[in-house]
């Protein structure tokens, strides 16, 4: 039985805006599912039509097989982390977690044993008493994710709870919620723009725009194996061409002819390849591309390297090297099985 | 820090704060000296517990005095329940939200002795209020509701016109409450009157107390109110204080009632701040 299930939801707001279209999606019980866009893609949204904050325009969500679709929050069995950790500022780090089960009349000895335990596992024993204001940015979510499972949700969502952190403290706290998440078992669905979180974190991945599902899968899939130009354009950097199918397995591009392992489809536009995927110091043979360099800039662990290709605006590289050990023109070669087809349009 | 530091900063503070210093403090001094029987208007200066005795004892002092208080109570703590809900609706715009916050805040700029006039008008003999409850069928003839015995005229009329005040700051503590922290408490499983209770009130206490404590202290100082819409058998304080300055010239017993009155406002809202403070918040975290 699936954890929780949207079935054709769309959400149309009172100004006109449809935030949401047909959206299926359906979450497995301990699955760590991330909801992955740009803004305005409708991902807050539909956490917010599981949360029950919102009700969708059409369709129903169903939690554990049940219709919830018209049960207010509070009657859910969902607790929500939010992006503003959301903790209530006049109670004490325990009175915050508390909070939940007080509400849930669970008795007394239980909520303090629940409580206790809680905040023993996440190390925020010594900070109890204090009020959040007292607290770190991430002390502070760590105990918004406290004061979630200490309701024993069987699904916890969170709404971009790392955007407020800065990029150590993120990565951190990306680790502890999923060793949580790992450790308790619960169902999470996971609200972010930022793509390296959601490959990190997620189980599955359901990237959105404009109000509809994109492609789900799991992070390798949908990185290595984008369907759309958005997804491959969104996870990720991606060079997409143009291109003319010579045969099942040949193609002409503005870099030149390539030959590829998975034919295009019928609505494939365009050709896909990952900057990362260029094999170097291979200088002939098939898919071997020579080209002036226009642009380089040194990242560190590799040079992001501009080619300029008529027909082909910036196409990218990752040169495995610093800036220094390289000339002006590039040669390297495309794997045949690292080249994908896209369809769509280009964002 | 140095003294030229010191002397800028009491300069700059002059101003506002001398003022409060100097006038109120003044008229504060001359009130409880005149009370022990000094600054006489007529007659030698001297020190005398006389004019506290004879106002103590006296039983339309007693009764001015728990009337004042009764008032104010009403006045501030109905102003605040009826505001809340009031603000609450408010907290964020919609369609004709402006427009209705504008007609609530209205009563403002109407001054307390002409809202009064206008009320009497109202429930007259001939006002509106006997006009409908006699095409209603309610009554036969016009009744008596002017300067009712129970207050009730100037209960409304404090509710009125105070209500306001307390929507201007309750509104404003409410709106800056996130939305989140109220999802929050609603997905934790809190329904309309737990966020209330144990969210927005809390959060919003000391809105509530500045709006207790100002409605308290300018209803038990009512005179305009009382003079016109009040009950005849009672006086309020500031009325009864008029009442010995200007039907016996006693000024002495005057400053006694004048005293006792800035004492009832002390004392009344110290206890309301208290009072909502540990309701709401148990008494923790001062």
């Amino acid at each position: 039985m699936t954890a929780l299930r949207s079935i054709d939801v769309s959400k149309v707001f009172e100004d006109g805006f449809t935030a949401l279209s047909g959206i299926n999606l359906s979450v497995e019980p301990g699955e760590f599912v991330t909801l992955l866009g740009p803004s305005g893609c409708g991902k807050t949204t539909l956490l917010k039509i599981f949360a029950g904050f919102y009700a969708p325009t059409t369709g129903r969500i169903e939690q554990n097989g049940a219709d919830v679709t018209n049960a207010p929050p509070e009657k859910r069995d969902t607790a929500m982390c939010f992006q503003s950790y959301a903790l209530f500022p006049h109670l004490s780090v325990a009175e915050n977690v508390e909070f939940g089960p007080k509400q849930n009349k669970v008795p007394k000895d239980d909520r303090v044993k629940r409580v206790n335990e809680l905040l023993r596992q996440v190390d925020l024993e010594a900070n109890r008493d204090k009020l959040p204001n007292k607290l770190s940015g991430g002390q502070q979510q760590r105990v918004a994710l406290t004061r979630a499972l200490a309701m024993r949700p069987s699904v916890v969502l969170f709404d971009e709870p790392l955007s407020n952190l800065d990029a150590k403290l993120r990565e951190q706290v990306r680790r502890e919620i999923r060793s949580l998440q790992r450790e308790f078992g619960f169902t999470a669905i996971y609200v972010t723009h930022d793509q390296s979180e959601a490959l990190a974190m997620s189980d599955r991945v359901v990237v959105m725009n404009g109000g509809k599902v994109e492609q789900i899968g799991d992070p390798e899939e949908v990185y290595q194996r984008p369907e759309t130009a958005f997804v491959a354009d969104f996870i990720g950097s991606a060079n997409l061409l143009p291109f003319e199918r010579v045969d099942d397995h040949t193609v002409d591009t503005p870099l030149g002819r390539f030959t590829v392992d998975d034919p295009p489809v019928a609505d494939s536009r365009f050709l896909c390849w990952r900057p990362e995927a260029a094999d170097y110091g291979v200088s002939e043979g098939e898919n071997v591309v020579a080209s002036d360099i226009s642009e380089r800039a040194y990242q560190g662990a590799y040079t992001d390297v501009h080619i300029a290709v008529p027909g082909a605006p910036d196409q990218r590289l990752h040169w495995p090297g610093s800036a220094s050990s390289m000339s002006d023109r590039v040669t390297f070669r495309l794997p045949p099985d690292r080249i994908r087809f896209v369809r769509g349009e280009l964002g | 820090m140095t003294w030229r530091r010191t002397l800028l900063i009491v300069a700059l503070l002059t101003p506002g704060l001398g003022v409060i210093l100097v006038m109120i403090g003044s008229v504060f001094y001359v009130a409880v000296m005149q009370s022990f029987g000094y600054y006489n208007l007529v007659g030698e200066d001297s020190f005398s517990l006389e004019h506290w005795q004879k106002v103590l004892d006296s039983k339309q002092f007693s009764r001015a005095l728990s009337y004042s208080a009764y008032i104010a109570v009403v006045a501030a703590i109905g102003s605040v329940i009826l505001a809340y809900p009031i603000a609450i609706w408010l907290r964020r715009p919609f369609r004709g939200s402006l427009v209705i916050s504008a007609l609530l805040k209205a009563p403002l700029f109407v001054p307390g002795l002409v809202a009064s006039f206008l009320f009497l008008n109202v429930i007259a003999f001939h006002g509106i209020v006997n006009q409908l409850l006699m095409w209603i069928g309610a009554t036969d003839a016009p009744i008596r509701l002017q300067n009712d015995r129970g207050a009730w005229g100037v209960v409304f009329l404090q509710l009125w016109k105070n209500l306001p005040f307390a929507l201007l700051l309750l509104t404003g503590a409410v709106q800056s409450i996130s939305d989140e922290v109220l999802d929050a408490a609603r997905d934790l499983g809190a329904g309309s009157f737990d966020r209330f209770r144990k969210v927005i009130a809390p959060l919003t206490v000391q809105a509530m107390q500045a709006s207790l404590i100002i409605i308290f202290i300018g209803a038990a100082g009512d005179f305009a109110f009382q003079v016109t819409a009040g009950p005849t058998n009672v006086q309020s304080m500031a009325q009864y204080m008029v009442f010995l300055k200007d039907s016996f010239g006693r000024w002495n017993q005057a400053a006694v009632v004048g005293v006792s009155l800035m004492g009832l406002a002390l004392f009344g809202s110290l206890v309301l701040a208290v009072l909502a403070r540990v309701v709401l918040r148990g008494g923790a975290r001062w």
